[in-house]
């Protein structure tokens, strides 16, 4: 019998995950259960949800649950200066130098060959790395100096020009990564490989909802942004957390979210009735197998019923006035795009969703950069800016943090052939430009420095884990410190590495 | 780690070995005098027993002892005096159960007064050994009778106040190293009792260079590696937090390693003062080793460090949202969702209990008059407020005018005017007032 039970064992997964799953395969804890608990089960039923409905069910105490508990419980580690974060992704890798990083120096060096001292030996991109000249190309649009602190911002950013004092620039970021997919996932999640919760999953699983009636993390993505990279779900991946932490994206179509109406001829009145059976059921189900994804099922069940009334209210924009539309430009009209994203971001921030992610594809000129380039920025630019002095007057910004930046920046050195009115730049992530406005960072000030190249950092650099440390510091949350134990490690976003710039911070 | 060899080992046991013959030799002297009663008189025939089991334990805590004193780093007076009373006392245990039984007594008879006036002069000689032991455990001043009449150093109420050496910098070496590096157990030579024992420094010379913590041992060591052979504080104890490495640091080089200076006095203090007021638990936190962290931040010093729980319970269901900001202390967000139909009246008691904690407050687009909010007063603590697309007017500025924390509020949308940006000046503390859509076109606070 002994043996017959050890023989057993082998094939249980011995992973914390499971040990909840384990314990309540116990013949005893079957016993217990058949015999009190289909009594409460009947019981419950009797006296209606009120009674038992309504009471938590009892959590399972093992060593893992409670050292989650403990983790979250300390939270937040500091007082947080964000409430919320709007997190403007561009998405293929803007170019520092068309846009942020002023280098009038380059000017006298176009077509120069790449200085070894400057390259140093570093890997390029296959696609850049057998070219016989490495010429150096200026930026092909003006600078022009706006804003108290007379900082240099490219023509092709009018508009964020005007908003320039609002924001912190951030022109010495690094990443480790030089190819799309791993650099975005590194940014999102903290490793160039799949799998891990993105920062959004990490917030809402350490700080949790402030508006149940919305997904604590959303996700929009542009439908005018050239889909010359994809984007996938699993970077708003919730990796090994929980579920319900997966960040969920509104459509661009005439749905944001898929089958949220009622089917033609069914009215919902029944709806909640049906929800309140099923959810019965499945906590029925959820008595025997004790898998965590029952509960998140039956949070998402509960969500969309929810939704199905909080969601077309933040959709609506026929509240808005005329000169709203005019501050985010022509396109906003226009469901999907990113000015009309620009403009529901707003409203989700309205109602304390805390984090909302944008991307807006098409910023990998590798090719016909002055054209690309300039598509890309009157696509952005008036809608960004419009973002900042929304929230601004709203008295949002006081609490909300803004987030913009690609994955990495580009190449000094033109791509292929340089001619007097086209070039293409290549990956580059020794050093690229990000910015932040809003809650918590210095307004009107530009922090690090690259040298006259843009090629390295020669001041305070801040690599993406510094830039995921400093985002959970703003949020009230030491990196350090929100970890969660997957396949017996504990992982956090910022891995082993990371720290706050304070630099940056008020 | 290196493990310890076994002679260490059992040195070690010295001070739980020491105490059997203690209580076993003091059972003898009971003994004995409680036969002088009639009741007990059998218990004599016992006391020869007990002072041989005695005499025997005693030798082996001298034994253990011995090996205990091998590893050095006492302090050699006190370390003599308890070595030689503690075998002189070994000793005596010895021939006074020679003398009580009857093979012996032929050699050396000794009374039963006498016998019993020994016993009782054991009890001083015990005494004697076993202070000496502690203060060579303990450090002499542990149990003198100036430890007795000795005051604590008052807390000082600022960080201005604070003495950097005596409230700030002793204190940490009192907790962290001088249970080694002390005047009766000077590990490497050194002692950090005093200030003065400091500057004398140890084997390895200066502990504490002023200007120059590099220079220093103290801080060389540590800010070892932990796994390090020279680490301080050694074997395992609790090492220093970061932020009282920090303070060491800035002590050798701003506070020229010496005592008898204030913060004040100190150049260069803006960045180490909350670190001070953390550790002195100025400002609600306590610089707790768990939550060391290198982001420590100071928070409002009014602020209560419990909140009632019932309270934000009562609130919620009430359909309030409540945000914890901060667990110690307890600062709140507190939000009325927009338009949630909910009277400011049902809910006042809840927010009136939890006043002091509320630091951010959001009322916006709840149809609120001027006359609901009287209670914004009593919010002494609150930082950020948002009272947006509400119906309330210039009266209302009345209430945050006494706000010393108040930094942000948001009118926008309100039927405020000229009035309100007159009245809001008043407050200096008042960074940004938002006045989107009302009378006024732009308040600018300077």
């Amino acid at each position: 019998m002994a043996d017959h039970h050890h023989h057993e064992e082998e094939f249980r997964l011995h992973d914390p995950e499971f040990n909840r799953l384990n314990q309540k395969l116990d013949r005893r804890d079957f016993l217990t259960k058949t015999s009190m608990g289909i009594g409460a089960l009947a019981l419950g039923s009797l006296f209606g949800n009120k009674l038992m409905g309504n009471a938590p069910r009892p959590a399972i105490i093992n060593a893992t649950g409670d050292m989650e508990q403990e983790i979250l419980r300390a939270l937040p580690h500091f007082a947080p200066k964000a409430k919320r974060v709007v997190y403007l992704f561009m998405s293929g890798g803007p170019s520092q130098l068309e846009t942020f990083d002023y280098k009038p120096a380059l000017v006298n060096m176009m077509g120069q060959d790449l200085p070894e001292s400057v390259r140093k030996g570093q890997r390029l991109t296959g696609m850049s790395a057998n070219q016989s000249v490495l010429p150096l190309v200026p930026s092909y649009y003006k600078f022009n100096q706006h804003g108290q602190n007379q900082t240099w911002v490219s023509e092709l950013l009018p508009h964020t020009a005007k908003v320039v004092d609002d924001l912190c620039i951030v022109k010495s970021m690094h990443s480790e990564a030089i190819n799309h997919d791993p650099a975005i996932t590194f940014f999102q999640t903290g490793n160039q490989l799949p799998g891990r919760p993105s920062i959004g999953s990490w917030l809402s699983y350490g700080l949790g909802s402030d508006n149940e009636n919305l997904p604590t993390f959303i996700v929009l993505v542009s439908k005018n942004g050239q889909k010359d990279q994809p984007l996938y779900a699993r970077l708003w991946g919730n990796g090994f957390l929980p579920s319900k932490h997966q960040g969920v994206q509104f459509g661009s179509g005439k749905d944001p979210v898929l089958f949220l109406n009622n089917p033609d001829g069914y009215d919902g009145a029944d709806r909640k009735e049906m929800l309140a059976y099923l959810s019965k059921l499945n906590q029925i189900q959820n008595s025997t197998y004790g898998d965590p994804e029952v509960d998140a099922r039956i949070a998402q069940y509960e969500m969309a019923y929810r939704m199905q009334t909080s969601v077309p209210e933040v959709m609506s924009v026929a509240d808005e006035p005329e000169e709203v539309f005019e501050l985010y430009g022509p396109d906003s009209k226009d469901p999907g795009t990113y000015a009309a994203n620009c403009l529901l971001a707003r409203k989700l921030l309205e109602k304390d969703v805390k984090f909302v992610q944008l991307y807006h594809q098409g910023w990998d000129q590798h090719g016909s950069l002055p054209s690309g380039i300039a598509g890309q920025c009157k696509a952005t630019d008036q809608a960004t800016a419009a973002l900042i002095t929304d929230l601004k007057r709203r008295g949002l910004l006081e609490d909300t943090l803004v987030i913009w930046g690609g994955e990495f920046g580009r190449t000094v050195y033109s791509q292929g052939k340089l001619t007097a009115n086209d070039y293409g730049r290549d990956h580059h992530p020794r050093c690229f430009t990000m910015w932040m406005a809003g809650a918590g960072v210095k307004p009107g000030i530009s922090f690090g420095e690259t040298d006259d190249f843009s090629y390295n950092i020669v001041k305070d650099p801040v690599h993406v884990h510094d830039f995921q440390a400093t985002l959970l510091h703003l949020m009230g949350i030491d990196h350090e410190r929100l970890t969660y134990k997957f396949q017996g490690r504990r992982f956090r976003l910022t891995d082993v590495e990371g720290k706050v710039v304070k630099g940056i911070l008020t | 780690m290196i493990l310890l060899d076994i002679f260490t080992f059992s040195g070690r046991l010295h001070p739980l070995i020491v105490h059997l013959p203690i209580g076993i030799i003091l059972l003898a002297i009971l003994f004995n005098i409680l036969s002088y009663l009639q009741r007990y008189r059998y218990l004599k025939q016992s006391v020869p027993l007990i002072l041989l089991i005695g005499f025997m334990a005693a030798v082996l805590a001298c034994v253990f002892g011995y090996v205990l004193s091998l590893s050095g780093d006492y302090d050699a007076d006190t370390l003599t005096h308890h070595k030689f009373s503690g075998i002189t006392l070994a000793i005596i245990c010895g021939l006074l159960y020679l003398s009580s039984i009857s093979k012996f007594r032929e050699y050396l008879r000794v009374g039963d007064k006498l016998f019993s006036a020994l016993l009782l002069g054991l009890v001083v000689l015990m005494s004697y050994s076993g202070h000496q032991g502690a203060s060579l455990t303990h450090g002499k001043d542990y149990l003198t009778f100036r430890t007795l009449m000795q005051q604590e150093r008052e807390k000082p109420a600022t960080v201005e106040q604070a003495m950097l050496f005596e409230d700030v910098i002793q204190p940490i070496l009192q907790k962290k190293c001088v249970q080694c590096h002390r005047d009766g157990k000077q590990k490497g030579e050194l002692s950090l009792e005093s200030l003065a024992a400091l500057k004398e420094g140890g084997k390895n010379g200066q502990a504490a260079v002023p200007g120059k913590p590099d220079a220093s041992e103290l801080f060389k060591r540590i800010t070892l590696d932990e796994d390090h052979k020279d680490f301080m504080p050694a074997d395992g104890k609790a090492p220093l937090t970061k932020n009282e490495v920090k303070l060491i640091a800035w002590w050798i080089k701003e506070g020229k390693a010496e005592g008898g200076k204030t913060i004040a006095e100190i150049k260069n203090t803006t960045a180490l003062k909350p670190m001070v007021a953390l550790f002195l638990g100025i400002g609600g936190l306590t610089d707790s080793d768990e939550g060391d962290s290198e982001m420590s931040q100071v928070v409002n010093p009014d602020l209560p460090l419990a909140v009632d729980a019932m309270t934000i319970a009562n609130l919620k269901n009430k359909g309030v949202r409540v945000r914890m900001m901060l667990n110690k202390p307890v600062m709140l967000d507190i939000t009325l969702p927009p338009k949630s139909g909910i009277k400011v009246a049902d809910v006042k008691t809840e927010i009136l209990k939890l006043a002091k904690n509320i630091v951010w407050l959001n009322f916006s687009d709840n149809e609120l008059t001027d006359q609901e909010l009287d209670f914004l007063p009593a919010l002494t603590n609150l930082e950020k407020l948002r009272l947006d697309k509400n119906p309330i007017t210039d009266q209302l500025s009345d209430y945050l005018i006494s706000l010393k924390h108040l930094e942000a509020v948001n009118l926008n949308e309100t039927k405020i005017t000229d009035v309100t940006t007159l009245k809001l000046k008043k407050n200096r503390g008042i960074q940004r007032v938002y006045s989107w859509k009302t009378n006024i076109a732009e308040v600018k606070i300077d």
